[in-house]
């Protein structure tokens, strides 16, 4: 099952470590988005087993001072 | 009990995510997968009462890891097998217990690699190196992967202990192959991980949600040996190639569940993400500038029909070539009757008729009912409806298939009389 994750930081997003998630094969995609009054924003979409496994997925990634949205995406 | 499930899930989640690294670092100082799993999975137990007492650690993983690195030197003490292995497990666990979160995912590669390599060892049948790698690799539970395959817990369980007790008894060193070892023993991961694909890939509506997992199983350890082994070409080509087919899987069936011809499929419903990356993953092979493979052309050919948003779209001249190189690499005649095909799309009916004829004499064609199945189309192109009838009602005729019989009497029957 795909997440998306939605990522603010006030940090320049290419300085966060995604290594973890493009080694262990569920990075699909990622990008950015248009700057928000929070600061940089960014997108990961990720492809897991389970809604668990995203969170830990993401809990592992050092994310100083960013607020983080994970949302499960719909299977049309 | 809702506060339990949910630490049961994390503690699955963390397994599946943590479990291969933990057997891996074992097994490079056990030497032996089999006790590195088992420790493993002793961890596992351990995990599960601690942690739904005091909930999930900060670094599940490193618990894991030095958890089940304290087990083995437990275990290999009980078996009153002093020697050197022990002091220097010991000394491990003394220096990575104060934080073993650090480095174990930069050091790791290797030993994951090791047991890829391992698990996939050709010294073991297809089915156990399968079982291996989706238990060691994936992390899945026995029963899951009975699950996936539609055979019973035990089956599953005895393969497992049977490929562990025969990759001991065959001495498997745990280690990455080198020199001209390399290319067969790559050649088997790959094997194992299309196999895993395919399977999940073959999975019909009604089946075990499990079955179709197993494309996603294949396509994350696909991804994950890209970039431990990313000098490989026909690593990324395997991955290019299953990235682009499973593309396609909402689009392969109609409601009622019959399969749709590739050129017959709504492509609006190709997953364009996966025929992105696959593509992205088949440039990455061809920067290599390693001499074409099989995966290599298999994922090229699939990329010609992943680049066409239409179906008349499609570069056939590409495709004919492709299989001419493929006939090179693996000699067959179900190549050449692919060639024929793609011929005639790229240069007319005559051309594919042309090299339809030239083998249809091989022995391997003989009884196949896609021979005269082909060789009809091409003849009712060329206005010779009598002859193609001939063909339609002699595929037919071979044709095990009933839907396809009656699609094929059905063709017979417009030629006319």
């Amino acid at each position: 099952m795909r997440f998306m994750v939605f990522v603010r930081s006030p940090k320049p997003l290419a300085a966060l470590h995604t290594d973890a998630l493009l080694r262990a094969g569920v990075l699909l995609d990622s990008g950015d988005l248009v700057p928000h009054a929070f600061g940089v924003t960014g997108y990961w979409l990720i492809d897991v087993r389970s809604r668990e496994e995203a969170v830990e997925r993401v809990k592992r990634i050092p994310l100083p001072a960013c607020v983080v949205e994970i949302r499960q995406v719909a299977v049309v | 009990m809702g506060a339990t499930t949910s630490v049961h899930r994390t503690i699955d989640a963390v397994w599946r995510m943590e479990s291969a690294k933990v057997i891996a670092a074992l097994a490079r100082y056990t030497r032996d997968v089999g006790l590195a799993e088992e420790m493993a999975q002793d961890a596992l137990v351990a995990a599960l009462e601690q942690w739904q007492a005091e909930g999930v650690p900060k670094n599940p993983g490193a618990w894991l890891m030095t958890t089940a690195k304290r087990r083995a030197i437990d275990q290999i003490r009980r078996r009153e097998n002093f020697n050197r292995k022990v002091e220097e497990i010991g000394r491990e666990v003394q220096e990575a217990t104060p934080d073993a979160s650090e480095g174990v995912d930069d050091e790791i590669g290797d030993d994951l690699l090791s047991l890829i390599f391992t698990a996939c060892h050709p010294v073991l049948g297809t089915e156990a190196r399968v079982a291996l790698t989706l238990k060691m690799l994936g992390g899945l539970k026995t029963e899951e992967i009975a699950r996936a395959f539609l055979v019973s817990d035990s089956t599953v369980a005895q393969r497992i202990v049977r490929a562990k007790k025969a990759l001991s008894d065959a001495g498997v060193p745990f280690e990455v192959p080198e020199g001209p070892e390399l290319a067969t023993r790559l050649a088997s991961v790959l094997e194992v991980i299309y196999l895993i694909f395919n399977e999940g890939y073959s999975a019909t509506q009604g089946d075990d949600w499990m079955r179709p997992e197993l494309c996603a199983e294949a396509l994350r350890l696909g991804r994950v040996l890209a970039e431990l082994a990313p000098k490989e070409a026909e690593v990324h080509s395997l991955v290019a190639l299953m990235e682009i087919q499973a593309s396609r899987s909402k689009a392969r069936t109609g409601p009622g569940g019959e399969p749709v011809l590739l050129l017959e499929q709504d492509r609006g419903k190709w997953d364009w993400l996966l025929i992105g990356r696959g593509l992205k993953a088949l440039e990455r092979a061809e920067a290599l500038n390693q001499p074409p493979g099989p995966y290599y052309v298999q994922a090229a050919l699939a990329a010609c029909h992943g680049r066409a948003r239409r179906a008349e779209d499609t570069d056939w001249q590409r495709i004919a070539t492709l299989y001419e190189v493929l006939g090179r690499i693996s000699p067959s005649p179900i190549v050449e009757l692919n060639r024929a095909v793609a011929l005639s799309m790229a240069f007319g009916p005559a051309a594919g008729l042309a090299l339809v004829d030239e083998i249809s004499g091989a022995k391997a064609l003989q009884g196949y009912h896609l021979l005269p199945s082909v060789r009809g189309d091409f003849l009712l192109k060329l206005g010779r409806a009598e002859e193609a009838k001939a063909e339609f009602e002699k595929a037919a005729k071979l044709t095990r298939n009933e839907r396809e019989k009656t699609l094929l009497l059905e063709r017979a029957a417009a030629c006319g009389n």
